[in-house]
């Protein structure tokens, strides 16, 4: 072999590719209204799975989202396994909750790159996508892949963890949380961040309750809800962790609930590892026969709040109904409440504080004029107006 | 929240209402369509539970309509089941009571072809412009005629 090629990718800014049309009416500097339209790129999920088995719904609900993979089918596992009343062994518990915190980790990593991205903070951007890739290595050890892991199945889990290869994860695990600590000490700890974000984008704990929006939004705006302690499944009743909440409800809160999360991630995993490691053996799947008639209905927590999948059963071999409910369907709308009145330069990070996931929804904002309906700026036009406003606040922390 | 108590609540304002345990921790309850406001605005205004979503499906009786709730306090699900009659697919919104139910409400609306009496903004949501009238991917075959 001869010389070696490297070839640079990304990094990419997924929340500008996807597909998602919001319109911005403004007056002046301030936002009045706002409008969506939806539907341009429905893959009609729900009613592909009515044609598949129950074991190869899993398959298709893994790729609702990219980001967070697993949640889609926890909650589906939830909901089928509901049914016929199965109780999962003991060790696919500890790794279904392993699964889903290290997804959270990953998930919120790339949250706050983005956020810095949009704040003009380009470092903090390049910080949080690096220190997210030993959590991707971790994840290509344990599943073969980085992304869509195809861990789950009814009854338990499809690949065990032994114990060489969990001290090995502890050891990444280790490197991680040094790099995670360093990143969320630079963003707590900056004035410029600090005040950037407060008063942003605020959302009351009404607000929350009228739109039934949930995850770290909600829990920002002190509505203390999570899915994993409130109605406990996998092994999240037998680690010790606690829910982040704060109080103020604007975009930093929201950041600074996200940031914690991940140190309390850190904790779920680490004794996730230490009882597969003290325990090497172990049935990974209970036997499952089939799927009786009736309904069974399971949520879990995804990084962005609780998902939600409802599936009917008339006992064949697939779902004759199969309703999903993705975190940011309640929480996109709260939009109405975040954004109007606000500034312009605002927009971009109080609309990208809910860390919204568009699998089904085009995402393009653009701003109007209330009055003409004149187009005024595009997507990237706010990114930059929200950058410069960062700048401004910056001169004006140094001159003091 | 106690679930007994709730239950017992329940049956005592709305004895038309028919209570089941369908699950651990999800109970469904069904009842006449003229009583949806009513019992909504109990559930979600007075009990305060958070709203979750609706599902829509075709079934062999009718539509069926089923409102999610959660009780975050206890981890129950409360369900509520109103079922439409194929030839009158005619409810009220609850949008009025619950605003996060407006997107929801409208997909019913282009994949069931579901009437929501009362709702705000009864326009297309995930169906294009140019999709034909009275086509609904939902409804299933042997129900249609």
């Amino acid at each position: 072999m001869g010389k070696k090629t490297i070839i640079p990718i990304g990094p990419y800014h997924p929340l500008l590719e996807e597909p998602e049309f919001f319109k911005l009416y403004c007056d002046g500097e301030t936002v009045v209204d706002m409008v969506w339209e939806t539907g341009y790129n429905h893959r009609g999920i729900e009613k592909i799975c009515e044609s598949k088995t129950f074991e190869q719904v899993f398959y298709v609900v893994e790729r609702i989202c990219g980001i967070c993979s697993t949640s889609h089918p926890f909650a589906y596992a939830n909901a089928v396994e509901s049914i016929p009343g199965i109780e999962i062994p003991l060790r696919a518990k500890y790794i279904r909750t392993l699964i889903g915190e290290l997804e959270r980790i990953h998930s919120h990593l790339l949250w706050v790159g983005l956020a810095g991205h949009f704040l003009g903070y380009n470092t903090v951007f390049m910080w949080a996508w690096k220190y997210r890739e030993p959590v991707l290595d971790m994840f290509e050890m344990i599943t073969g892949n980085r992304n869509s892991y195809a861990m789950f199945t009814i009854g338990g889990v499809r690949r065990d963890i032994d114990s060489e290869r969990a001290g090995k994860l502890f050891k990444v695990l280790d490197e991680a949380e040094k790099k995670i600590n360093l990143l969320i000490g630079a963003v707590m700890d900056d004035p410029v961040i600090h005040a950037r974000l407060k008063g942003v984008g605020t959302l009351t704990a009404k607000d929350i309750h009228d739109f039934g929006a949930v995850g770290p939004t909600a829990r920002a705006s002190g509505v203390d809800i999570d899915v994993r302690r409130d109605d406990p499944y996998a092994a999240y009743d037998l680690v010790n962790w606690k829910v982040i909440t704060a109080q103020a409800g604007d975009v930093f809160a929201k950041a600074e609930v996200r940031l914690l999360e991940m140190l309390e991630s850190i904790k779920i995993i680490r004794q996730c590892l230490d009882f597969l490691q003290k325990n090497p053996e172990g049935e990974i799947k209970a036997k499952v026969r089939e799927i009786p008639a009736g309904i069974g209905i399971g949520h879990a927590e995804a990084p962005r709040g609780e998902v939600f999948h409802f599936v009917k059963s008339d006992g064949g071999n697939s779902p004759i109904r199969h309703k999903i409910r993705a975190p940011s369907y309640t929480c996109i709308p709260t939009f109405r409440r975040s954004c109007i009145g606000g500034t312009i330069s605002d927009a971009a990070i109080a609309t990208a504080a809910v860390d919204p996931c568009y699998c089904c929804t085009e995402r393009m904002s653009q701003a109007y004029d209330f009055r003409t309906g004149k187009k005024l700026y595009n997507a990237a036009d706010l990114i930059r107006l929200s950058q410069q406003k960062t700048e401004e606040i910056k001169k004006q922390l140094h001159k003091r | 929240m106690k679930i007994e108590k709730f239950i017992e609540e329940v049956k005592q304002k709305y004895p038309e209402s028919d209570i089941e345990v369908i699950n651990q921790k999800r109970l469904m309850i069904k009842i006449p369509r003229g009583l949806l406001l009513k019992v909504t605005d109990y559930i979600f205004n007075v009990r305060e539970l958070r709203y979750i979503i609706v599902s829509a499906m075709d079934s062999q009786d009718g539509y069926e309509i089923i409102y999610h709730y959660s009780d975050d306090a206890s981890g129950w699900i409360i369900n509520l089941n109103v079922l439409l009659p194929h030839n009158l697919p005619e409810v009220e919104s609850i949008t009025p009571v619950v605003y996060g139910a407006e997107w929801i409400e409208r997909e019913i609306m282009d994949l069931l072809g579901i009437t929501f009496l009362n709702h705000p903004k009864p326009e297309r949501f995930l169906m294009a412009e140019s999709w034909p009238e009275g086509e609904y991917p939902f409804r299933r075959k042997e129900n249609k005629e």
